[in-house]
C-alpha cells in the first residue's frame, strides 16, 4: 500500500517546498487531462487573405476533418466537439452539423461556448471539465472565427437599464475606446505601444522565416475567389498573411490615430490586433485513456480561470487573470516559461507585461495578435497551440495563456508541455 | 527531564487530560519511513520519567490522542491506515479495538471534547473521517480530496470539525448541516489568502504550502491557528472566514511541524519545527498595539517570547500540561527524545505573564 519512498518525499517536500509548486505541476498522474493533437489553421487577413471565402462552417469541417485523419484517433471515441466562436450566426446548428460533416459519428456530440475572445479557451476548459466530471472521456475543443463572412458589428441594442446604468452601459463602448481608456488611465505612451508591437512583428517575423510556426500550421485546401477575375479556385493555404516584415517602432510611429474621437489616441492600425480567419484544435482526454488507446501525449490542461472588470479598461483582463491562476496551480511567475497574452491592442499588452513584472522575452515569443491577426473565437485555442509548439522548441515545460476579453473579463490558463 | 524512546523517532506527545504526571507518545522507527511504531505510556515523578506501558505496532505510528471519555485508552494512528485503541487497563500488548478504513497513512486523531463519545482522524488518503469508539464503522467520511495532515473537532462545540491539508486550506465542517454536496463543508479558508481581486485592498501575497498543524484556542473558540511548509503561523477567526488570517507569527526556518495553544494565556502558543526548536509565541491579541513591521496587510505579526534548543533533529510534538504550575509543556522529536520543561525557563522577563502559585 505504501512504500517509504512516499513517505520521504512527503518529508522532502516539507523541508525542500521552494519549486514545490512547480515540481507538482509536473508530476504525471493518471486523470490528468491531457492533450494528444493539437494544430491550427493559417491566421490570414479578413476579406483579403486566404481565407476570405470559406464559410465559418467549411472552416470548421475541414479542420476536424485535418484533427480526426492526423490524430489517427478512432472518430467513434469522440463524445462532445466544443465550439468557441463568437460571432456566426446560428451557431448550434453548425457547430453540430459541421461534425458530422467532418466525417465524425451520429454519437458525437456538439456544444458552442461564447466568451468573446476567450471562446477558444472557455471550449478547452467545457470539455476539460466534462472529462474531469467524468461526463465524457474524450472531447474535441475548436476555436474558430470567419471574420470574413461574419462581421463584428459590435454591441446590440440594449435595455435602457443597461445604457443608464453606471458600470452596465460601458459594455456599449467599442473596443477601440477601451484600449484609449486603458492608455489614458494608465499613462502607457505611444512610444511603448508602437515598440510593444513592432516586437511583435519581429519574432512573428523570426518565428516564420525559421519555420518555428510550421510546427503549429496545418495547411488547409479551400477554395478562394479571384476579386479581379471572379474565378473560383482551389487553394492550399498554408502560412500566416498579416505578417508585415521589416516593421519597426519608427514605422509604426508613422501610422495615424485610429480612433481620433477618444483620448489620449494612441491606437493605431499598426499597433492593435488585426481582424482575421483561423481555426485551432486541441483534442483532450484523460492521461489514463490516452495510454489505454495509445495516444501521443503533447502535454497537459492543468486549469483555467475567469475574472471580471470594469468594462471600459477591458484590456487588463490578463492582470488580473494570471495572478489568479498562478495562486490556484501553486505557481509563482518565475516559475512559467512561456506566456501567451493575447495582443488585442499594444496598449494592454503594455500595462500587463510592466504591472506583473513579466520578462519580457517569455511574452508572447512568437508575435501575436497585432503581427499575425486575433480571430475572436480562435485566439484561445490558438495560443495554446503556440505555446505548446513554442515550449517543444524551446524545451521548456511551463505556459500560461491568458487574454482580455470584451465586456470587462480577462481569463488564463496553466499548459504543461511533455514533448 | 528527559525520556528516551530509544530506536524509536518521536512522532507525537500528548499529555493525559487526567493526570498531571502521565504522558504518551508515538513513535516510529527509522523515522517513520519503514518499519515498526511503538506508544509509550509515560509516568512522571520526582525520580524523572519512567515508561509504564509500551505496546508494539507493526508499521509506524504519526498521532495519538488520549480518550476523554476514559482515563486510561489512547488512540493511535497509524500509517498502514489504521486506527487502534489501546486500554492501560486490559491485559496484554494487543489493541482492545482497531479499525481499518483509510487507505492510506494516518496523520492525525483527535477526540471530541464536548459529547466525549466520538473522535475523528485524518489522512494522506485525502478524508477525514469521524468515529465512535463503540462502533466498528466510521459514521461519516468528509472528503478533502489532498493529503490531509491534521483535523480536530471544536473545543466548545460537538459538531464542528476542522481540518488543513496539502491544497494549503483549512477547512471548517459543520455536520448539522445537511449533507448535500458540499459534505458539510461551511468554509475553505485558503491559509496563503485569497487571490487579489479587481479593486480589493492591496495585500502581501502568499504562495500556496501544504499545512501540516493546526489547533483551536482555548479561550477565543472562534480563533484557529495554522502552519506549515511555509515556515509560518497564522491565525484565523472563523467568523470572519474571508478576512485572510488575524496574525502571522514569522521566525521559523523550516516548516512548522506541530503548535498547540496555551491552555493558560489565551494568546500563547507553543511550536515545533524541522528547523529543530520548539518556540513559544504570543499573537498579539492580548496586546494594545500589536507589531506591524510591514504596513501592507491587515494582519497583525505576533511576537517569539523564546525558544527550545535541545532537541538534536525535528521537533514532531508538542503539548502543555493541563494542571499544576503553568507554562510545562513535553515536547518530542526525532532525536528518540521527549522533553518535558518549563517554557518561562526560555521566556525572560515574558515569563511572568504566566501566573505561578
Amino acid at each position: 500500500m505504501t512504500t517509504a519512498g512516499q513517505r520521504l518525499s512527503s518529508v522532502l517536500s516539507h523541508l525542500n517546498p521552494l519549486s514545490s509548486g512547480r515540481s507538482k505541476l509536473l508530476q504525471k498522474n493518471p486523470d490528468d487531462i491531457v492533450i494528444t493533437y493539437a494544430a491550427r489553421t493559417p491566421l490570414t487577413k479578413a476579406k483579403k487573405g486566404g481565407l476570405k471565402d470559406t464559410p465559418i462552417d467549411d472552416l470548421l469541417i475541414a479542420l476536424l476533418t485535418i484533427v480526426r485523419e492526423q490524430s489517427k484517433l478512432d472518430p467513434n471515441l469522440v463524445e462532445d466537439v466544443c465550439l468557441g466562436n463568437v460571432l456566426a450566426p446560428g451557431q448550434g446548428y453548425m457547430a453540430r452539423a459541421s461534425v458530422l460533416a467532418a466525417g465524425y459519428p451520429v454519437t458525437a456530440a456538439a456544444s458552442v461556448a461564447n466568451r468573446f475572445c476567450s471562446s477558444g479557451l472557455l471550449a478547452v476548459q467545457q470539455i476539460a471539465n466534462q472529462i474531469i466530471a467524468g461526463s465524457i472521456e474524450v472531447g474535441i475543443a475548436v476555436g474558430a472565427e470567419s471574420m470574413s463572412t461574419c462581421p463584428d458589428n459590435g454591441a446590440p441594442v440594449l435595455s435602457t437599464k443597461i445604457t443608464t446604468h453606471s458600470i452596465a452601459s460601458q459594455n456599449l463602448q467599442p473596443m477601440g475606446q477601451t484600449s484609449e481608456n486603458v492608455a489614458g488611465d494608465f499613462g502607457i505612451s505611444r512610444e511603448k505601444m508602437d515598440q510593444f508591437a513592432a516586437t511583435s512583428f519581429q519574432r512573428a517575423e523570426k518565428s516564420q522565416k525559421e519555420g518555428w510556426s510550421k510546427d503549429e500550421i496545418v495547411p488547409i485546401t479551400v477554395q478562394v475567389k479571384d476579386p479581379k477575375t471572379g474565378v473560383v479556385e482551389e487553394k492550399v493555404i498554408d502560412r500566416d498573411d498579416g505578417i508585415r516584415y521589416g516593421t519597426t517602432a519608427e514605422s509604426l510611429g508613422k501610422i495615424r490615430a485610429a480612433f481620433p474621437q477618444w483620448s489620449p489616441s494612441q491606437t493605431t492600425g499598426g499597433n492593435a490586433s488585426q481582424i482575421t480567419d483561423g481555426a485551432a484544435a486541441i483534442l483532450l482526454m484523460k492521461r489514463s485513456k490516452a495510454e489505454e488507446i495509445g495516444q501521443p501525449i503533447l502535454g497537459k490542461f492543468c486549469g483555467a480561470t475567469i475574472v471580471g472588470l470594469e468594462p471600459r479598461i477591458m484590456g487588463i483582463g490578463p492582470s488580473y487573470a494570471i495572478p489568479k491562476i498562478l495562486s490556484k496551480t501553486g505557481l509563482t511567475i518565475a516559475d512559467v516559461d512561456v506566456i501567451e497574452i493575447n495582443e488585442a491592442f499594444a496598449s494592454m499588452g503594455v500595462y500587463c507585461v510592466e504591472k506583473l513584472g513579466l520578462d519580457p522575452e517569455k511574452v508572447n515569443p512568437r508575435g501575436g495578435a497585432i503581427a499575425f491577426g486575433h480571430p475572436l473565437g480562435c485566439t484561445g485555442a490558438r495560443q495554446i497551440v503556440t505555446a505548446l509548439s513554442e515550449l517543444r522548441r524551446q524545451d521548456k515545460r511551463i505556459a500560461v495563456t491568458s487574454m482580455c476579453v470584451g465586456t470587462g473579463m480577462g481569463m488564463a490558463g496553466v499548459f504543461v508541455s511533455e514533448h | 527531564m528527559e525520556f528516551r524512546t530509544t530506536g524509536f523517532n518521536g512522532y507525537a506527545v500528548k499529555y493525559s487530560p487526567y493526570f498531571d504526571n502521565r504522558l504518551a507518545v508515538a513513535a516510529s522507527a527509522n523515522y517513520g519511513l519503514v518499519g515498526n511504531g511503538r506508544l509509550f505510556v509515560l509516568g512522571l515523578d520526582a525520580s524523572g520519567i519512567h515508561a509504564e506501558k509500551v505496546y508494539e505496532t507493526s508499521d509506524s505510528v504519526y498521532d495519538l490522542a488520549w480518550a476523554e471519555s476514559s482515563e486510561t485508552q489512547v488512540i493511535l494512528a497509524g500509517g498502514d491506515g489504521s486506527i487502534k485503541l489501546f486500554d492501560i487497563a486490559a491485559p496484554g500488548n494487543n489493541p482492545v479495538a482497531q479499525w481499518q478504513e483509510h487507505n492510506r497513512e494516518v496523520y492525525a486523531v483527535a477526540y471530541n471534547l464536548v459529547t466525549k463519545d466520538s473522535f475523528v482522524s485524518s489522512s494522506w488518503d485525502g478524508t477525514v473521517k469521524v468515529w465512535s469508539p463503540i462502533r466498528s464503522q466510521s459514521m461519516l467520511t468528509l472528503p478533502t480530496h489532498s493529503c490531509t495532515y491534521s483535523a480536530a473537532f471544536a473545543p466548545r462545540s460537538a459538531s464542528i470539525v476542522s481540518c488543513v491539508s496539502s491544497d494549503s486550506h483549512l477547512r471548517i465542517y459543520d455536520l448539522r448541516t445537511p449533507a448535500s454536496a458540499t459534505n458539510h463543508l461551511v468554509h475553505l479558508i485558503p491559509a496563503h489568502g485569497h487571490a487579489p481581486v479587481p479593486g480589493g485592498p492591496q495585500r502581501p501575497s502568499y504562495e500556496p504550502a501544504e499545512i501540516l498543524t493546526h489547533d483551536w484556542n482555548k479561550y477565543r473558540d472562534t480563533v484557529i491557528a495554522t502552519a506549515g511548509v511555509d515556515q509560518l503561523i497564522r491565525t484565523f477567526d472563523i467568523r470572519n472566514p474571508k478576512g485572510g488570517p488575524v496574525a502571522i507569527l514569522r521566525g521559523h526556518n523550516f516548516a512548522v511541524r506541530k503548535i498547540a495553544w496555551s491552555p493558560h494565556l489565551s494568546d500563547v502558543l507553543i511550536s515545533g519545527s524541522y528547523d529543530m526548536t520548539a518556540r513559544v509565541w504570543t499573537d498579539g491579541s492580548t496586546s494594545a498595539t500589536p507589531s506591524r513591521p510591514i504596513t501592507l496587510g491587515p494582519e497583525a505579526w505576533g511576537d517569539e517570547y523564546g525558544r527550545f534548543n535541545a532537541h538534536t533533529e525535528f521537533v514532531t510534538g508538542v503539548d502543555w500540561c493541563l494542571f499544576g504550575t503553568e507554562g510545562w509543556v513535553a515536547t518530542t522529536a526525532w532525536d528518540e527524545r521527549v522533553c518535558v520543561w518549563d517554557v518561562r525557563t526560555v521566556m525572560g522577563q515574558n515569563r511572568t505573564r504566566f501566573h505561578t502559585p
